[in-house]
C-alpha cells in the first residue's frame, strides 16, 4: 500500500511537470554555427545577450566540420532530408545561391525588407553575394577577404610607393629582389595549388581588368581573352622571377610561412594571415607588414575576393519569424563590432572598420577597409562545389604549365557553360 | 503429428531447416550491409539525384550511362587507374618477392626483419601519401635534396609534371603495398619443404635452377592470391594520389575512385556518382573473373 502510494505520487508529480512545460512557452532555436574558425564561443556570447533581452527564446548551438566544404556537405545532407531541427545556419559567402536554388532557405524580404534597403548599411559585395532573384537569401555575419600584404620596411628602404598596377608591382619586386641579392627572396606569393585560394588566383587578375565572371542571374559571362591574359600575367611573373617556379604547389599556409620567414616581399592571402605574420613568436617580420588594396591592370580597377560567413533561416524551421529576428540581431552592426573587437573577425559594414573600439583591438582594419570595399563575390551558382573545382584545378594546371592559358580558359568556359546557365 | 504447427517444427527442426536457421542471421547481415547498398547503388544510377539541386530524385533511365560513355573525365580516370594497376601490381610482386626471400633467410633474430617487413603495411595509406608528398616536394623534399648533392642544380618539380607525378605515385604505392605481398609470399615460402632443396642440391642444381624449378612453382598459389588482392585494391586506388597530388596537375593523376568521390562528395551528384561507381564495380568484377578463370584452369 505504501509503495503504491509513492508510485502514484511520483506519477502525479511527473504529470504536473510535463503539463507545466508548455506554460513556460520557450521558443527553442537551434543554430548551426560552423566550425571552430567561425568562433562559436563568440557567437554563444551574442546568443546569451539575445536570450537576456528576449526571455522567451532559448538558443542551442551546434558546431560542425572545420572547412567550408565539410560544412556544406553536412548541411546539404540534413537539408535535403528537410530536417526541421535546425532553424538558423551559418554558410560560406559562396553558398547562398545553392541553398536558395535548392529551396533550403527562407527568403528574408518579409522580415528585413527589400534587398536595396536591407543590405544598404553593409559592404557593397553583399548586394550581389547575398541576393538571389531579388530575394535576400542571407544576412552578413562577418567578412573575410584576400589582402595584399607587403614588407613595409623593404618598400621604405628602396623608397617605393605602394604599387597601384600589376606592372608597378613587378618593377618594385625586381628592384627589391636585385637590391637584397638573396636568391630565395620572392617578389610575390600567390596560391597555385588546387585549393579554394586558387579560385581567387584565377579571378583577381581577371576582375582587375574590369571584367565580370557572371551576370546577376548567375549566367557565365566569361571574357575568354581577358581570362587568358590574367593567367598569362602570372606566368610572366614566374618567368621574370617575381613568383617562384613551383607556384602550382603553393597552398595558403605556405605563403604565410614563407612571408613569416622573410622570404616574400608581396603576398596575397586571407585576413587570418595578419595575426600570424604580426603576432607569431617565430615571425621574422613582426611590425614590418603593411596592407594595401590589390593592384589592377593599367586602366582597370582594383578588386579582391571576399569571403566570410552569412546567417540564413532554414526553409524547414518551425519558428521562422523568431529565427529571422535572431538573424537580424546577429547581422546588426553592434554584433559585427563585438566580433571585430573580440575576435578580429572582419566587419561587414564600412562604418565598423573605423570604430574606435574596433581599431583599438585591430588597428590594421583601417587599411583593410581600403581593400574590402573593392571586394567582389566569387561566381554565384547552386553548383558552386563544381564551379570551384573546375576553376581551381585548371588554374593550378596552367600554373604548372601542363596547359596553356588559352587551353585552360577554354576548358573552364566549356565545363562551366553547362553548369552556370 | 501432421498437424504440427510451424512453431513445433522450429522447436524440433530437421537438419536442413536447422542449417538454414543457423545461416539466417549471417544472410540477414550480408543482405543489410552488402546486398542492400549495392542494390541501392544500382537503383540510384538510374536517377538524376543531386543534393545541390534539392529537387528530389528524377528517373532518367540509362541517360547517366550514356553520359559516362561520352565523359572524357571518366576515360581519363579509367586510363590512370589501369596504368597504376599495370605498373604497381607487378612492381609490388617483384619487390615483395625479393623482400620475402630476404626475410626467409636463416637470420639469427627473426623479429627485426619481420617488423621491418610489416611497418609500411601497418602505416595508413594517407600517411604514406603525405610522407611521400613531402619527399617529392620541389623545395623541401628529400629527393631533390639528394639530387642537388649529386650535382643537379635545377630542382625537379616532381608532382607538377604529369609523367613524373604518376611515377612518384606508383613508386609510393609499390613501397606501401610490397610488404603485404611479402607477407603472403613469406607464408608460402615457409610451406615449401626443405627436403626438395636438399634433393635438388644432391642432383647438382644451381641456386638459380632451384629458384625457377622449385620456389616459383611451389609458390604459385600464394602468388595468385596475392595478385588478386593487390589488383582489386589497385583498381580502388584513392588515398595515395589524393594526398600526393589531389589528382593533379589538372586531372593527370585522377583515378576512378577519386572521380567518384569528387562527383558524389564535392559535387553532391549522387545519381551520376552512383553510375560511375557501378562502372567501376563492373571493371573490378571483370578483372576478378579473369583471374579466377586462370586459377580454375591451373588447378
Amino acid at each position: 500500500m505504501q509503495r503504491r502510494f509513492t508510485l502514484a505520487t511520483a506519477l502525479a508529480a511527473a504529470a504536473l511537470i510535463f503539463a507545466s512545460l508548455p506554460a513556460l512557452a520557450q521558443t527553442q532555436l537551434r543554430v548551426f554555427s560552423g566550425g571552430q574558425n567561425q568562433r562559436p564561443d563568440l557567437m554563444r556570447k551574442l546568443f546569451d545577450q539575445y536570450q537576456k533581452a528576449n526571455p522567451g527564446v532559448s538558443i542551442n548551438i551546434e558546431t560542425g566540420g572545420g572547412t567550408s566544404e565539410l560544412q556544406r556537405q553536412y548541411l546539404s545532407t540534413v537539408l535535403n532530408a528537410k530536417d526541421s531541427t535546425i532553424d538558423i545556419y551559418l554558410i560560406d559567402i559562396v553558398n547562398p545561391a545553392q541553398y536558395y536554388g535548392a529551396g533550403w532557405l527562407e527568403p528574408l524580404n518579409a522580415y528585413v525588407g527589400e534587398p536595396s534597403v536591407a543590405l544598404k548599411p553593409y559592404l557593397p559585395v553583399y548586394a550581389t553575394s547575398n541576393v538571389v532573384d531579388g530575394k535576400v537569401a542571407a544576412m552578413p555575419a562577418f567578412a573575410d577577404a584576400m589582402f595584399m600584404y607587403y614588407r613595409k620596411d623593404l618598400l621604405e628602404k628602396y623608397k617605393i610607393a605602394e604599387p597601384k598596377t600589376w606592372d608597378e608591382l613587378v618593377a618594385s619586386s625586381k628592384k627589391i629582389q636585385a637590391g637584397e641579392g638573396r636568391s630565395n627572396l620572392q617578389g610575390l606569393s600567390i596560391q597555385g595549388a588546387p585549393i579554394e585560394g586558387a579560385v581567387c588566383t584565377f579571378l583577381l587578375p581577371y576582375w582587375s581588368q574590369g571584367k565580370d565572371f557572371n551576370d546577376a542571374s548567375g549566367k557565365l559571362t566569361l571574357d575568354r581573352a581577358a581570362a587568358s591574359r590574367g593567367l598569362q600575367q602570372w606566368l610572366n611573373m614566374v618567368d621574370a622571377g617575381v613568383i617562384k617556379k613551383n607556384v602550382a604547389e603553393v597552398k595558403t599556409p605556405d605563403t604565410v610561412n614563407e612571408f613569416k620567414a622573410g622570404q616574400v616581399v608581396f603576398a596575397i592571402n586571407w585576413s587570418w594571415a595578419w595575426d600570424r605574420l604580426n603576432d607569431d613568436a617565430d615571425s621574422q617580420v613582426r611590425g614590418k607588414v603593411g596592407v594595401m588594396a590589390l593592384p589592377a591592370v593599367a586602366g582597370g580597377k582594383s578588386a579582391t575576393c571576399v569571403g566570410g560567413w552569412q546567417w540564413a533561416v532554414s526553409a524547414f524551421s518551425k519558428h521562422k519569424a523568431e529565427a529571422a529576428r535572431l538573424v537580424k540581431f546577429m547581422a546588426a552592426p553592434e554584433a559585427s563590432r563585438f566580433l571585430a573587437a573580440q575576435g578580429s573577425l572582419l566587419p561587414t559594414s564600412l562604418a565598423v572598420y573605423t570604430d574606435p573600439e574596433v581599431l583599438k583591438a585591430a588597428p590594421w582594419f583601417k587599411d583593410a577597409a581600403k581593400a574590402v570595399v573593392a571586394g567582389r563575390s566569387r561566381p554565384m551558382s547552386r553548383d558552386y562545389g563544381q564551379v570551384s573545382d573546375v576553376i581551381r584545378t585548371t588554374t593550378s594546371a596552367v600554373l604548372a604549365r601542363t596547359k596553356t592559358p588559352d587551353e585552360g580558359v577554354g576548358e573552364i568556359s566549356s565545363r562551366l557553360a553547362r553548369v552556370m546557365r | 503429428m501432421t498437424k504440427q504447427g510451424w512453431l513445433d517444427r522450429l522447436r524440433d527442426p530437421s537438419e536442413k531447416t536447422l542449417g538454414l536457421l543457423l545461416l539466417a542471421p549471417a544472410f540477414a547481415l550480408l543482405a543489410l550491409i552488402v546486398v542492400y547498398p549495392i542494390g541501392r547503388l544500382i537503383f540510384n544510377s538510374f536517377y538524376d539525384l543531386r543534393l545541390s539541386g534539392g529537387g528530389g530524385a528524377k528517373f532518367v533511365g540509362l541517360e547517366n550511362y550514356a553520359l559516362v560513355w561520352a565523359d572524357a573525365d571518366f576515360w581519363n580516370a579509367t586510363r590512370n587507374t589501369v596504368l597504376i594497376t599495370v605498373i604497381t601490381v607487378p612492381g609490388a610482386l617483384v619487390v615483395g618477392l625479393a623482400l620475402a626471400l630476404l626475410a626467409n633467410l636463416p637470420f639469427k633474430r627473426q623479429w627485426p626483419v619481420r617488423l621491418a617487413l610489416l611497418l609500411p603495411w601497418a602505416l595508413p595509406l594517407s600517411f604514406a601519401g603525405l610522407i611521400f608528398a613531402w619527399f617529392f616536394h620541389t623545395e623541401y623534399g628529400v629527393v631533390n635534396d639528394l639530387l642537388r648533392r649529386v650535382g643537379l642544380t635545377e630542382p625537379t618539380m616532381w608532382l607538377l609534371r604529369p609523367p613524373l607525378a604518376m611515377a612518384a605515385i606508383c613508386l609510393t604505392i609499390i613501397w606501401k603495398t610490397s610488404s603485404f605481398m611479402a607477407l603472403i609470399l613469406l607464408a608460402g615460402l615457409q610451406m615449401i619443404p626443405k627436403s626438395l632443396y636438399e634433393a635438388a642440391e644432391v642432383d647438382g642444381a644451381s641456386r638459380w635452377q632451384q629458384f625457377w624449378a622449385i620456389t616459383i612453382p611451389m609458390l604459385m598459389p600464394s602468388i595468385v592470391v596475392a595478385l588478386i588482392f593487390r589488383t582489386i585494391t589497385a583498381l580502388q586506388t584513392f588515398d595515395i594520389p589524393y594526398t600526393m597530388t589531389k589528382g593533379g596537375p589538372g586531372n593527370a593523376t585522377e583515378t576512378l575512385a577519386m572521380l567518384i568521390h569528387k562527383t558524389t562528395i564535392d559535387y553532391l551528384d549522387l545519381g551520376y556518382g552512383s553510375t560511375l561507381a557501378v562502372c567501376m564495380f563492373v571493371l573490378s568484377m571483370l578483372v576478378t573473373a579473369l583471374y579466377l578463370r586462370r586459377v580454375g584452369q591451373s588447378a
